[in-house]
């Protein structure tokens, strides 16, 4: 080689260097893409509800992506990344540590269903400053003074309090009466007995309701039977159930059906999104599901009427539920809180969740119609909303905001 | 501390100091918290390792439950730091405590049981309580976050200060282990685990070094459980009592080597780092792949080296050499052979000793006398009962009626090690030896089972292997012996404890003519130094030779006694032996 060569040669190489860092350095400048974090079960016993989560995720950054991206950063794309947090919270724990190590990138995030992997994930993401929205359930979650969790569902002990007062007025505007008896059936897990301990403490009591039957049993349900058998002999206007799965479920409403005491006789109100999921339709029957009442943390309206279509024809599921909604408007205001704050910074997007007080864009998908997150990261006037079982889907039946059609509470 | 352990304990420490500080300078460089988390739980299951290992691996007490101390020490820390704000580096003790004490109250109940009844029992405790804290309503309990003065609550923004913990706690672990296995702890754990019955015929009391063995361990496992949970910030029940979490410890122990100091280090060494980092880069994709890692490797691991990682490739490249033969200061400084006992007068006095098994009366009213410096042979016919009378005399059995005093004490209605501590050795039927062990442990077992301090029980085996003629192969593993040698040992160890008297169950069964000449030969010596011994024998030949008077027995009684002479030559004795038809042929 001669020299001539050579030094052509070096100085294509130089060349080429200088050029790669420039380019870097133009990336550095306007990302071309965010990356968001969702870290759901995907596998495990809690998969089902994950992937209900992941498909309402992955439409909410292709619509962001396809209107323009983040526009106040040069149109960057939001890139979401998953993770699986699998079956328990030390694996969902080490999922966000791996998530943590392995994307230094991520400006926020969102998950984990279960308030269980949501508590243990939520300790890696807080001591890594990263911005994280949830639709768990648990007032542990934002009961620990952490500054970047944000939690968008009324927590348990707010559901506890608001939901029988809810029925109440359900009951009073549909039948012209109120009730005055009131049965339980429960399991003993963690969440049943926190969400029992405030209703019979005192939520019953100011409601001037008695209870006539208060069963509790230990999951998985083997027989009905006899806790049926005492709720009958209680006579009871309405039953609430505070179980917390599908198998469960279903029995609960076929012993029921069994008994003659379908909703159109006994009103039933259940809890939680496993109340509202195809499964339980494909195991327990139209019929026997019709009329059952349960209280959620947020429900599709006829708001979002387009975007259910949407969501219908790209899945194929028969509806667009309690998960799937949750993970696009997270999607939503971590869009949102990048546009406000410009850049890729997970401490400045956390900034920018807290800034948010909005009563549009985002802030529309959820019932109340209201986002804005308190200093303990909890959402302002979050509420429960009902669904009720008609002809085998739920259908938004409260508050009136995405409520499209009048609950059905029989006139006895 | 025990014989030779001086060198090993040296070489182990100065490795210990090597590692650590290697540990901890690469640890500095790992700047992915992922990977700085694996640093910091490869330690913590490294000792969690250890602990199981005190009891499983050198006492032989297989645990599947370890989860319940590690549990214990992680929920300790936990609730003490939510419901006191006890700060983890107290929790920790804290929970070493109570786990201490968990310790006795599961080993009370459970080391009634062997082998795999215990090992399954074992399986019961972490679930009972896994299920029982899910009763009180701490399925999911996080430790909560100190902004202030973290490093007060063990709570540090640089996780490589974790792996610092870590590794002190790992080096806390492996030294108590040391200390274990250099002293007469650790021997009596390896005599348990290879031959409970016959340790405690030397003189150990096997269920007391068990629980000591199980709190040992219990405390260590909650030292990781504790440390555990500060690391994991959340702690479920199913996250430290699981079934993943008993097998955790035993899976790194297996693999990296049984009853070594650095079988746990090793296991996990390789197999907490290779799942791991597998979990960090496949774990989106292939999720539980630890699970497969674990699967694979212990089942590899039981078919290439069930002993694990650590004695195959200390027995393939690092073979230990011979053995250096015993200074000759050692047995000399030995106390003199035997306590002195008035020739002649007896020294042991059995009336009516009875048992039977169902119908079958196996030992029935039995009565002799043994003199002290005689030698009394015992013999009949299989099945006489012979074997059963020595476990009544020793404790393996309890009698149903009659008395034996040895000295004027009473040896019934006591434990195989109590009958050993009032100065009664015994031999088995089938040599019963603890065979990786070499040679002057197996018998200083017996020293100690006598209550030897250490530097008496060393000369004192010492002698003793003197005293049989074994001295030059007092560094072989008793594996590598002989069936003569074997039998020689067994005295050997009898003897290491100074008894009174001896029992010898068949020592000369299965030995050539040369063999057992030698081994009549030591009897001999025996004698000559005053020792009063009870032996077992069939072949006739060798015990009139030896025995000064005979006690024949036939189906659980005494049918003869008497100078050996006397008892060959009568009737019934040689028709017990050889039937009614020999006997008529001889009158005739």
């Amino acid at each position: 080689m001669t020299d001539l060569s050579r030094r052509s040669t070096m100085g294509l190489g130089l060349a080429a260097g200088a050029a790669t860092l420039a380019s870097r350095r133009a990336r550095a400048q306007t990302p071309a893409e965010v990356k968001i974090a969702m870290l759901v079960p995907l596998s495990g016993p809690w998969a089902r509800q994950g992937i209900l989560e992941q498909m309402g995720a992955r439409l909410a950054v292709d619509d962001v992506n396809n209107a323009g991206g983040i526009k106040s950063m040069g149109g960057a794309k939001l890139k979401l990344v998953e993770y699986d947090t699998q079956d328990s919270a030390e694996k969902a724990k080490d999922a966000a540590q791996r998530m943590i190590a392995q994307e230094p990138e991520l400006v926020g995030g969102f998950g984990c269903w279960l308030s269980t992997f949501t508590l243990a994930a939520t300790e890696v993401t807080e001591r890594a400053e990263l911005p994280w929205l949830t639709l768990s359930y648990s007032d542990l979650i934002t009961g620990r003074g952490f500054k970047h969790v944000f939690q968008s569902s009324p927590t348990a002990d707010r559901q506890a309090e608001e939901e029988l007062p809810m029925i109440m007025d359900l009951a009073q505007k549909a039948s012209g009466k109120k009730p005055t008896k009131v049965a339980f059936i429960g399991d003993n897990t963690a969440s049943s007995v926190s969400f029992m301990k405030p209703m019979r403490a005192h939520v019953v009591a100011d409601q001037g309701l008695t209870i006539v039957a208060d069963e509790v049993y230990t999951p998985p349900l083997t027989d009905a039977t006899t806790m049926i058998q005492h709720v009958r002999s209680g006579r009871p206007d309405f039953v609430v159930f505070q179980s917390t799965n599908v198998p469960d479920d279903k029995l609960l409403a076929d012993k029921f059906a069994e008994f003659n005491m379908k909703s159109d006789r006994l009103p039933k109100i259940g809890g939680g999104g496993h109340w509202a999921v195809p499964e339980l339709l494909n195991v327990a029957g139209a019929e026997n599901l019709e009329g059952i009442l349960v209280g959620l943390a947020n429900w599709p309206g006829k708001r979002q009427a387009d975007l259910e279509k949407r969501f219908m024809a790209r899945t194929g599921e028969p509806w667009f539920g309690h998960d799937s909604i949750f993970a696009y408007v997270h999607v939503m205001i971590l869009k949102e809180a990048l546009e406000k704050c410009g850049v890729a910074d997970r401490r400045k997007v956390s900034e920018a969740i807290h800034a948010l007080d909005m009563t549009d864009g985002p802030a529309l998908f959820f019932p109340d119609g209201h986002l804005k997150y308190d200093e303990k990261g909890r959402r302002v006037g979050a509420k429960l909303c009902v669904v009720q079982w008609r002809g085998g889907k739920p259908v938004p039946v409260y508050p009136p905001s995405i409520a499209t059609q009048d609950v059905l509470w029989p006139r006895v | 501390m025990r014989y030779g352990s001086t060198p090993r304990l040296k070489r182990d420490l100065i490795t210990l100091g090597v590692v650590s500080v290697a540990y901890l300078a690469v640890s500095t460089f790992v700047t992915n918290s992922y990977y700085q988390l694996i640093m910091t739980l490869l330690p913590i299951w490294a000792a969690f390792g250890v602990s199981w290992n005190i009891l499983s691996g050198y006492g032989g007490q297989l645990s599947f439950g370890h989860a319940a101390f590690f549990g214990i020490g992680a929920y300790v820390v936990t609730l003490a730091l939510v419901y006191w704000n006890l700060t983890p580096w107290l929790g920790i003790p804290l929970g070493m405590i109570v786990a201490g004490c968990a310790a006795v109250l599961i080993g009370l109940p459970t080391f009634r049981l062997r082998g795999h009844y215990f090992a399954l029992s074992m399986l019961a405790y972490p679930l009972a309580i896994l299920y029982f804290l899910q009763y009180l309503g701490f399925q999911e309990m996080s430790l909560p976050m100190h902004r202030e003065n973290p490093a007060a609550f063990l709570e540090f923004t640089d996780p490589r200060l974790y792996t610092v913990v870590a590794v002190g706690l790992l080096i806390a672990a492996i030294f108590v282990c040391m200390l274990v296995e250099n002293s007469r702890f650790g021997l009596a754990l390896l005599a348990i685990r290879q031959n409970e019955l016959a340790a405690e015929a030397a003189g150990i009391n096997a269920r007391l070094w068990k629980m000591r063995a199980l709190v040992t361990s219990g405390m260590i496992a909650a030292s990781a459980g504790g440390l555990y949970a500060c690391v994991l910030l959340v702690v479920t029940p199913d996250s430290v009592f699981g079934m993943l979490v008993s097998a955790q410890a035993v899976v790194v122990t297996l693999f990296g080597g049984v009853a070594s100091v650095w079988g746990p280090v090793i296991g996990a060494a390789i197999l907490v780092p290779l799942a791991e980092s597998l979990n960090a880069e496949l774990g989106n994709y292939l999720p539980g792949i630890q699970g497969v890692v674990y699967g694979v490797a212990i089942i590899g691991i039981m078919l290439a080296s069930p002993d694990g990682l650590f004695w195959t490739i200390r027995d393939r490249f690092f073979r230990p050499k011979a053995p250096a033969p015993l200074p000759v200061s050692l047995a000399a400084s030995a106390p003199p052979p035997t306590r002195a006992a008035t020739a002649g007068s007896p020294l042991l006095k059995v009336e009516g000793l009875s048992r039977s098994f169902g119908g079958l009366r196996a030992v029935s009213q039995v009565s002799f006398e043994v003199n002290a410096g005689e030698i009394l042979g015992i013999i009949g016919p299989n099945g006489a009962g012979k074997t059963t009378l020595f476990n009544l005399l020793n404790g393996v059995l309890s009698s149903d009626a009659g008395s034996a005093i040895l000295g004027g004490e009473s040896m019934l209605d006591r434990k195989v090690h109590q009958v050993c501590r009032m100065g009664v050795g015994r031999t088995f039927q089938v040599a019963r030896s603890f065979p990786r062990l070499p040679l002057l442990d197996n018998v200083i077992v017996g020293a100690y089972g006598a209550g030897l301090a250490d530097a008496e029980a060393i000369a004192s085996a010492a002698q003793a292997l003197e005293r049989v003629g074994l001295a030059a192969q007092a560094g072989l593993p008793a594996g590598q012996l002989t069936n003569k040698q074997l039998r020689l040992m067994e005295l050997a160890r009898a003897l290491a404890g100074a008894p009174r008297l001896l029992l010898l169950d068949e020592t000369l069964a299965g030995l050539g003519r040369d063999e057992c000449d030698d081994v009549l030969d030591v009897l001999q010596r025996l004698r000559g130094e005053g020792m009063t011994v009870v032996i077992i024998e069939h072949t006739m030949h060798a015990m009139m030779r030896i025995a000064d008077r005979f006690v024949v027995l036939d189906h659980g009684r005494v049918l003869a006694s008497g100078l050996p002479r006397e008892v060959v030559e009568d009737r019934t004795v040689i028709e017990a032996y050889l039937g009614k038809k020999w006997a008529a042929k001889q009158d005739a």
